[in-house]
């Protein structure tokens, strides 16, 4: 454990002399938390039209009759609660985008730097070097999602319809916000990571990063539609199906990480 | 007590290491020398633990080297890589801190600070490893190697692109090493280093081609000859020394070379001889062809 903490230190203190590696995941944490503000309070003060009277947001006020909390609301209250709760899903991305680069360039940028070897020449085991890899680029993350979803709750309170806050405090939303989405991302770094460990070239564990948004976006585009409610059992579901990604993903790492092929192959 | 014995090394069909077998004891500073592609960093990297040999075994302190315990044993070693490897964004302390938590260190700030005064380094301990020079680098590279005061050192090309005033430190550094009791093993191409610190030296082509001190290895491909230098002529003593037993005595303008068994033994008995001919000697030296030449003859036979 010392030497995961000694290693993440450093990867830590790393990033902190090179802040502009985040940059990516800021820009989407931002856009993540403006899209439902424009949907949700800009183009209806704009248009002068009120979302609750459009029948396309029937969905909304249906579902806000079932939830014992919401109940109370005014429709379009409902209707703003209901967008941004939907658009949580979104801020499931920023720590994924925001760790992605660090964790691709992770093993890679440690071998073209040439500071693997020395590394490798100490105690350290596989498991704490791809431990405290991981974790390197998932408590930024994590603290960058924590921040993203503290300004988004700070943002309707002061501009959406009073009381439409308090959908981001349902068990759903804390369950997509902090359990799905550090689930998520943990087990895209770790791919990352794993991906870093076996490849020449620091894009090709970048492009992993695909695989874990598009099934993001697919999520949300189908709950907008209202083919698809993410409900608190699902998101339990989804939670132990990532539990068990990660922890085979922890095995698949170590398996996958050839100290001899990394210090003799790669060039 | 570090032990190599028959280790072999192969990368699919190529065989980078066949067959090298050597004990080093402590306070041994022990010299690798080779062409590039010799299999030097490799024997290096399964000494360290880094690499499995493919066959042969080694073992440090009575200990085998297993995967079982190579992670533990990695305490034991400190490797020098071939290039410093420091993170550049990092200052001197962090690089050095890490590395002390890394190897368990039960005081990692003052084994650090410690580390720092010894390399005097200490004035340079908050700039970031980006800034300093090559000479610099290499020397906290040194440190980082030392800091969990390993039983082992190697060291891989140690002084390669430095200047010669950070290369002496460097070659300091790996004497005070000797007088700690480590055992030292260098690889390196800088013949002249390898001269002035190495009490046994290895020459190796994939295989070992030799191993000794660097006298013996003299004395074996060139014998042990005495060079005397004259006031005249030396083609007049020749005959002289020939008489008494030098039958290769080889005349040089003023100078005489002879081959003899013992340097000590036979130069006081050469210059009786000459002075009783009324030679008039200049100076009475043993001969020490270059390491250089040895290295080339060795590895031309070879």
């Amino acid at each position: 454990m010392m030497r995961i903490l000694a290693l993440l230190g450093k990867e830590l203190a790393d990033l902190r002399q090179n802040p502009a590696v985040f940059l990516p995941a800021i820009l989407t944490g931002f856009f993540s938390i403006l899209l439902p503000f424009i949907v949700a309070v800009i183009v209806p003060n704009v248009t002068g039209e009120r979302l609750s009277d459009s029948s396309d947001f029937e969905i909304a006020l249906e579902t806000y009759r079932t939830e014992p909390s919401l109940r109370g609301l005014d429709p379009e209250a409902a209707v703003q609660a209901w967008i941004f709760q939907q658009f949580l899903v979104l801020l499931v991305l920023t720590p994924v985008a925001g760790s992605m680069s660090v964790a691709a360039y992770s093993v890679i940028g440690e071998k073209q730097a040439r500071t693997l070897e020395p590394l490798l020449a100490t105690p350290l085991t596989t498991f704490e070097l791809l431990a405290a890899k991981v974790l390197g680029s998932l408590v930024p993350a994590v603290v960058l999602t924590i921040t993203c979803f503290a300004l988004y709750v700070a943002g309707v309170v002061i501009f959406a319809e009073p009381g439409a806050f308090r959908a981001l405090f349902t068990a759903r939303s804390i369950g997509i916000v902090f359990v799905l989405g550090p689930l998520a991302a943990l087990a895209a770094l770790q791919l990352a990571v794993c991906v870093s460990s076996r490849v020449n070239d620091a894009r090709s564990a970048q492009q992993i990063g695909a695989l874990i948004i598009l099934p993001v976006a697919g999520l949300l585009v189908m709950q907008l539609t209202g083919n698809f409610v993410l409900t608190v059992p699902f998101i339990a579901f989804l939670a132990l199906i990532l539990a068990g990604v990660n922890a085979a993903l922890i095995a698949l790492g170590i398996a996958l990480f050839d100290r001899e092929s990394i210090l003799t192959r790669w060039k | 007590m570090l032990v190599a014995s028959h280790l072999t090394r192969r990368f699919g069909d190529r065989i980078a290491v066949e067959d090298v077998s050597f004990e080093l004891a402590p306070g041994e500073i022990f010299a690798l020398l080779g062409p590039n592609g010799a299999g030097k960093t490799t024997t290096l990297r399964m000494l360290a633990g880094l690499i499995r040999p493919s066959e042969g075994r080694i073992s440090i302190g009575g200990e085998t080297l297993t995967s079982g315990n190579a992670a533990r044993l990695r305490s034991r070693v400190g490797f020098l890589t071939e290039t410093p490897g420091l993170w550049e964004r990092l200052d001197v302390r962090r690089n050095l801190l890490v590395y002390a938590r890394l190897h368990g260190l039960p005081h990692p700030e003052q084994s650090v600070d410690a580390a720092l005064e010894t390399f005097d380094m200490r004035g340079r301990a908050r700039e970031a490893a980006a800034h300093l020079s090559k000479g610099l680098k290499q020397r906290v590279a040194l440190a980082r190697t030392l800091l969990h005061q390993p039983d082992v050192v190697l060291l891989d090309e140690p002084t390669s692109g430095l200047d010669p005033e950070s290369a002496r430190e460097v070659r300091d550094l790996i004497l005070r090493l000797r007088h700690e009791r480590r055992i030292v093993l260098v690889s390196t191409h800088n013949l002249d280093e390898v001269e002035r610190i190495a009490t046994r030296v290895a020459i190796l082509r994939s295989r070992l081609v030799a191993m000794d001190t660097p006298t013996a290895l003299r004395a074996r491909l060139f014998g042990v000859r005495v060079r005397v230098a004259l006031g005249q002529p030396g083609y007049r003593f020749v005959h002289v020394l020939r008489d008494a037993g030098f039958v290769d005595t080889v005349e040089e303008g003023t100078s005489l070379s002879i081959a003899v068994k013992d340097a000590a033994a036979a130069a006081p008995q050469i210059v009786r001889l000459l002075v009783e001919a009324n030679a008039d000697i200049q100076t009475v030296t043993a001969e020490k062809p270059p390491l250089e030449q040895v290295y080339l003859k060795l590895l031309d036979q070879s």
